[in-house]
């Protein structure tokens, strides 16, 4: 298979079949479960298919007498595009209960489901900062909407209608900044504006400047990093499970991987101007972050801030990055995936036990779980060591990458500033396994039955474990050692 | 695989499989049991073909994350070996000593999981694994107090967690940036604790490093401002949790200061001294005070302990080979008498329902065997000679003498204390009036017989026979030494 073919195969297979799901949900043979299946498939092609190009380092504009160089595929854009098939996929997979025992998941939310992936999909390629903004406008209408699924409920239309209006305020940053660029750099490419600023000194390129800053807020608000963030606890909270997962892991992926691409293609200028603000932004982020988590007294909202912290500690690393050789911007990489899955599997732990019903859980509803159902009480353990960073997780070698780099690059305050938050963040998430073991239930025992779901959320438990003390010395499966490398390789793609 | 590597995760892995397979209490006690004897036997083994050199034995290094010089390096040299042999020895006695007591699953597998933790954490010689295990280690206990313990226990673990848990950060703050340091002087990554010996820090940096390294080892052993989370925790933590946290895991806050600190940062160390055994001497009048004023057996006994941890801390500090030597020899004896101490105050509340010292009385007149090993093991804490905490103390007396004269008069008369306490508290427990909660007193039974006789005989032959075990601590202890006055008098 050639690049270009596998790079289109994947987000067209993505768009048509939601086409397909879009036309075929009118038809007498749609049911749900079909709609589903046929969504978590098409996942696991066209992950299947990005896989292949992870790993060697390869990186090719996409036929660029059609597209004229917008879109460019790398083994930076094949390992993000991996990454967040694997989580959309993830989500849906974990979330089979809560799916089934909801009635507004309905044809047109898979098929939302999936525009948004082709949206991020294309937002990962992109090269160019047109095409970005069309591809992340994509993809957050799509997640606008999923936001707003369930119609009955006023929480999540709520959220919905000020996610949109923030949403769409945000956007409008995007586009000023980028028509300052323009007008500066005379082109919207990347690589023109980064060479542009190489050959110009710092205050010539004012406009350039002022342009960045405003895509920086736009992307601070995309990630949730305070205090352009203020959204995220009436969203994520607003949302139905599995979405709030879907946007606080796969969603902030994508993000994460255009800015990544921007910040190393345009080093000099963000080392020079930009840092501050982001060291500032994270700090803030860790801290509003944290004091958001400690107050909140339901589970699902208590994770939705503690992904705010998390954006902080993946700030630090943003901060951090020297050049493109620097370990900061691999550590990005591995954080992310180490977030994700522990989250993925926290959120659908929650999902699970929800039993569709999308009420807020609370602390004390986890009472007596690890009585009664040991096996999704340790796993949700496990999902709450990683992401407070306990060794043995792979949530603790994340921190251990994104912490080494900040140090390395001279940040070492600022890496004490991540250590104290990942203290903090011990009492929100150790809460809930004081809840789960030491507290005794009120109800009777539930039976929650042995769904598709539960296997993968002990899948996603046991990865996180490998993930924290990982060899291939023991089995020959690929170890910590090779999941970093293959994020070293992304980065390296980018000046290849 | 090497012996070192069974003895971790041999404990460690069964307390998995045990988690997951259903099977009744019965059995896992019998393979709590099985798999704790084992552990002594090769530990047994171990003991005996350790050889009589400085140098660390039975290294084995596996690569982990090699991209960071992160490796699975274990090894074990005369200080870590005699918190293997603790762990090793206390984990199968405290199983028999209360094997009636515990009818919960969770109990028995939370207690090999942390035997394999602190093997892990004695035998570490990287300090990324040190610093994994030294984590490890602590998520069973609290478990075990959330699940077991008593009285106001949510709020007690979550202290004591965040307490722990903000010192290890300290500490892997100061472990990245002392790795990232020989980055920048080496070109390459490690966390070897050998290869980090040669990383030079100037005196700022080094103050720093070494402050995060002592955050978390002050508080886990605990001395002087940060022992707040003891008493309550000790308190409502189960026996089984008990022993271990004063038996071993204070003890490897104690040790790690050793390993750790005297290896990476001895100059360092070597100039913050005398502030600690300020601190240490601090400690071990105030926790002494402190501990007389206790009505709670299970609080005096926390108090008793810290002090005497205070007195390790200072043993270490004055760099002196009777001080080391006396200190490592204290960590065993002080581990197995305040083991064993533990264990006979569950076997009192046991019988009594009560931990209150004024509410007991006259046990020696109906209990002859209890008070006979109650008081041996107390005089052992107390240092009377014949017992193994008398040599232990003699020597950090005789080191601290070394180090100044004063500190010498000061560390000799503050033991003092210790004996204050320990027959205040022996005369109102075993002697006086039998009152109502101790007049159908029952003797010692056959099982708590068999889990005390042997660290009785093993108090009574490290203090007949010290040479015998010292022999294995001394070559490391003198290597520490005669290096330290080689360089601070050049």
């Amino acid at each position: 298979m050639s690049d270009a073919f596998i790079a289109l195969a994947v987000p067209a297979l993505l768009l048509f079949s939601a086409l397909f799901i879009l036309l075929f949900g009118f038809s007498s043979y749609y049911n749900k479960n079909r709609g589903y299946y046929i969504t978590l498939t098409t996942l696991f092609i066209t992950f299947c298919i990005s896989v292949n190009g992870v790993g060697d380092i390869h990186s090719a504009e996409l036929l660029p007498q059609l597209f004229n160089a917008m879109v460019i595929y790398d083994t930076f854009s094949a390992t993000f595009i991996s990454l967040f098939l694997l989580g959309g996929f993830l989500s849906l997979a974990i979330a089979k209960s809560f799916i089934d025992q909801t009635n507004f998941f309905t044809h047109e939310s898979f098929v939302l489901f999936l525009f948004s992936l082709f949206g991020m999909v294309v937002l990962t390629m992109a090269n160019e900062l047109l095409t970005a903004f069309i591809a992340l406008e994509i993809a957050s209408m799509s997640v606008y909407v999923l936001v707003g699924l369930n119609k009955e409920s006023l929480r999540a239309s709520e959220a919905f209608f000020k996610y949109l209006l923030l949403g769409s305020f945000s956007a409008s940053f995007y586009l000023l900044g980028m028509m300052l660029i323009y007008a500066q750099a005379k082109s919207t490419h990347l690589n023109v504006i980064a060479a542009y600023i190489l050959n110009h000194d710092l205050n010539s390129q004012l406009l350039i400047i002022a342009g960045g800053m405003l895509i920086i807020i736009t992307i601070m608000f995309k990630i949730a990093a305070l205090p352009f963030g203020a959204w995220v606890l009436d969203v994520y909270e607003g949302a139905s499970l599995p979405i709030t997962a879907y946007m606080a892991t796969v969603f902030k992926i994508a993000v994460f991987a255009f800015t990544i691409r921007v910040f190393l293609k345009n080093n000099d200028l963000i080392q020079l101007v930009f840092d501050p603000l982001i060291v500032i932004g994270a700090v803030i982020t860790m801290i509003g972050g944290s004091l958001l988590a400690v107050i909140q007294n339901s589970v699902k909202k208590m994770l939705a801030a503690s992904s705010v912290v998390h954006s902080g500690y993946l700030m630090i690393a943003l901060a951090s990055i020297e050049d493109a050789d620097s370990s900061a911007s691999s550590a990005i990489i591995f954080y992310l995936f180490a977030y994700f899955i522990s989250a993925i599997g926290a959120f659908g732990v929650l999902s699970y036990i929800s039993k569709g019903t999308d009420k807020l859980i609370s602390f004390d509803d986890l009472n007596g779980l690890g009585k009664n159902t040991p096996i999704i009480a340790v796993s949700l353990t496990i999902f709450m060591l990683s992401l407070a960073g306990f060794p043995s997780t792979i949530g603790f070698i994340g921190k251990f990458y994104i912490f080494t780099s900040a140090i390395e690059s001279g940040y070492t305050l600022l890496a004490l500033f991540g250590a104290i938050t990942a203290f903090i963040s011990i009492y929100y998430y150790f809460k809930v396994i004081v809840h789960l073991y030491f507290k005794e239930s009120a109800y009777v025992k539930v039976e929650y039955g042995y769904r598709v779901s539960l296997a993968f959320i002990i899948t996603a438990a046991f990865i996180v474990l490998w993930g924290g003390v990982g060899t291939s010395l023991i089995l020959n499966i690929p170890g910590i050692n090779e999941l970093y490398e293959l994020s070293k390789h992304a980065i390296q793609s980018l000046n290849f | 695989m090497n012996i070192l590597s069974i003895i971790i995760f041999l404990p460690i892995i069964t307390a998995v499989l045990l988690f997951f397979v259903r099977i009744p209490i019965r059995l896992i006690k019998i393979i709590y049991m099985m798999v704790t004897s084992m552990i002594a036997f090769l530990t047994l083994k171990l003991y005996i073909s350790f050889e009589h050199h400085a140098s660390i034995q039975f290294e084995e290094m596996h690569r982990w994350i090699s991209e960071y010089g992160i490796n699975y390096h274990i090894g074990v040299d005369g200080v870590s070996l005699g918190i293997v042999v603790m762990n090793a020895i206390l984990m199968p006695l405290v199983a028999i000593a209360l094997y009636k007591q515990r009818d919960k699953r969770g109990y028995w597998i939370n207690l090999l999981f942390v035997q394999g933790g602190i093997m892990g954490v004695a035998l570490s010689l990287d300090l990324m694994l040190f610093y994994l295990f030294w984590e490890i280690m602590l998520l069973p206990i609290f478990l075990m107090i959330g699940f077991f313990g008593y009285g106001n226990k949510n709020f007690i673990t979550m202290k004591f967690n965040i307490y722990t848990i903000f010192g290890s950060l300290m500490m892997l703050i100061s472990i990245l940036y002392i790795a990232v340091q020989y980055k920048l002087q080496f070109g390459v990554y490690t966390f070897d604790l050998d290869k980090l010996q040669n990383l030079v820090l100037d005196s700022t940096q080094s103050i720093l490093v070494f402050s995060g390294f002592m955050i978390a080892f002050a508080i886990k052993i605990p001395i002087f401002p940060f022992h707040t989370w003891l008493i309550d925790t000790y308190r409502s933590a189960p026996t089984g949790a008990v022993v271990v946290m004063s038996a071993l895991m204070a003890k490897l806050g104690a040790y790690a200061i050793w390993r750790v600190l005297f290896t990476l940062l001895d100059k360092t160390s070597h100039e913050l001294a005398s502030y600690f055994i300020g601190i240490g001497l601090l400690g071990l009048i105030y926790f002494g005070i402190s501990a007389m004023s206790q009505t709670h057996l299970k609080s005096m006994f926390a108090l008793s302990s810290a002090s005497h941890l205070s007195l390790i801390v200072v043993g270490f500090f004055i760099y002196d080979v009777y001080g080391l030597i006396g200190s490592s020899y204290l960590i065993v004896a002080h581990a197995i008498s305040s083991a064993a101490l533990f264990m006979m105050a569950a076997m009192l509340y046991e019988r009594t329902k009560t931990y209150d010292i004024s509410s007991l009385g006259g046990i020696a007149a109906v209990a002859p065997r209890f008070s006979l090993f109650f008081t041996l093991f107390a005089l052992s804490i107390v240092g009377v000679p014949m017992t193994a905490g008398f040599v232990a103390e003699v020597l950090i007396v005789l080191g601290a003498f070394h180090y100044n004269i004063y500190i010498g008069f000061m560390t000799a008369t503050t033991l003092l204390i210790a004996m204050l306490f320990m027959f205040k508290m022996i005369s109102q427990v075993l002697y006086g009036k039998v009152n109502k909660a101790t007049e159908n007193f029952e003797d010692l039974r056959m099982h708590e017989l068999i889990a005390l006789i042997p660290l009785a005989l093993l108090i009574l032959a490290m203090g007949i026979f010290p040479n015998y075990f010292m022999q294995k601590i001394e070559p490391t202890a003198l290597s520490y030494t005669v290096e330290k006055e080689v360089s601070y008098h050049e």
